[in-house]
């Protein structure tokens, strides 16, 4: 799977958590998840366990630490699909 | 040294000057925050005996960590908390029993004046919703002074519940993430209610007398990563329910109900550790 379909898949998981739809249209993998599109912090846990989910993959609370963007999301998840 | 091990020579370095600090401090600054609890709010606390020696029983009872979770329904909690837990005296020399708390940075850190103040007052400030590395830089101090023996409290509920219940809309995960990373770690949870709090709100009412209950438990979980993480922090939410729903069939005519008590554990965590 490359890039671009992990980040398709990405943005469509986080999109029922997105408060600021605007960002949506033009997100990108810089595009902050907390600032830009305005998730819900208390929130972010049920994305993880969604892309655990989407992909079957395993991710553990310190690879969350470094997750702050689009972009990072998507290294993350391509890291762990290998 | 690596990048991990100099992180962490940071952090308890860190911890030992604020602790130091705050130690030096404590006998001018604690008696002084439990009188103006008691004379200046006029608060008391129902049964205070039976509360202290049961905080000093579990206290006792093991050398495993021990992180006090509580309801959280107005800014001074933890303090009220603290006082109701053991005399001011108790303290002084038992330091290491006063807990740490995280409060919100927005509110208690925002000045240089007020910084200091909960620097002295055993106090990691959080900013809720800050960058992950922020907030795991929390958790892990947390997560630290909790293994070397001291307490921490924390709000699992993330803030003051809006709904005036335990609530589970903003889940602080990061209290699971401690929990799931210390092993053996007791959970204190704590359900404390002036008679007069109907809701959330800054301060509870004036000459209002708090009810506190104690239960200590220890949470495990088979799930792995985040999910375990989640786990975890649901069973110390879902006892906080438990309490709460105790708390108002022991006292019926206490005080009017705001909101119906929400429904328990099915609903996710966050990911944020701030309160």
């Amino acid at each position: 799977m490359n890039q671009a379909e992990v980040q398709e898949r990405v943005v469509k998981i986080l999109t029922p958590w997105v408060k600021n739809e605007a960002a949506l249209k033009s997100v990108s993998a810089e595009t902050n998840i907390l600032d830009d599109l305005k998730v819900n912090s208390a929130r972010l846990v049920d994305v993880v366990i969604a892309f655990e989910d989407e992909f079957d993959i395993e991710i553990e609370d310190e690879d969350v630490d470094s997750v702050n963007t689009v972009g990072d999301a998507v290294g993350l998840i391509s890291s762990k699909l290998g | 040294m690596d990048g991990a091990d100099a992180a962490m020579s940071r952090l308890v370095r860190k911890h030992r000057v604020q602790r130091t600090l705050a130690w030096l401090m404590a006998p001018f600054w604690v008696p002084l925050a439990a009188l103006v609890l008691r004379l200046g709010f006029g608060y008391r606390i129902a049964e205070h005996a039976a509360v202290r020696a049961e905080f000093r029983r579990i206290r006792s009872d093991s050398s495993a960590p021990l992180l006090i979770c509580a309801n959280h329904l107005t800014l001074i909690d933890s303090f009220v908390i603290a006082w109701a837990l053991a005399p001011a005296w108790t303290y002084a020399i038992h330091f290491d029993s006063m807990p740490w708390n995280t409060p919100e940075e927005t509110n208690f850190a925002n000045t240089l004046r007020n910084r200091l103040l909960v620097y002295l007052a055993k106090c990691i400030p959080i900013k809720r919703g800050g960058t992950r590395e922020d907030v795991a830089e929390v958790l892990a101090r947390v997560g630290y002074l909790l293994g070397r023996g001291e307490i921490a409290l924390l709000f699992p509920e993330g803030g003051r519940s809006r709904t005036g219940r335990i609530s589970e809309e903003k889940l602080a995960w990061g209290v699971g993430r401690i929990v799931a990373a210390l092993a053996g770690c007791r959970v204190l949870c704590v359900y404390m209610r002036g008679d007069q709090q109907a809701t959330w709100s800054e301060y509870p009412a004036r000459g209002d007398v708090m009810r506190v209950s104690l239960a200590c438990i220890e949470p495990k979980s088979d799930a792995r990563g985040v999910r375990r993480t989640r786990d975890l922090v649901e069973q110390i939410i879902g006892e906080l329910g438990r309490m709460e729903v105790e708390h108002f069939s022991r006292h019926p005519g206490l005080p009017p109900r705001a909101a119906e008590p929400a429904a328990m554990v099915e609903t996710g965590g966050g990911v944020h550790g701030g309160q």
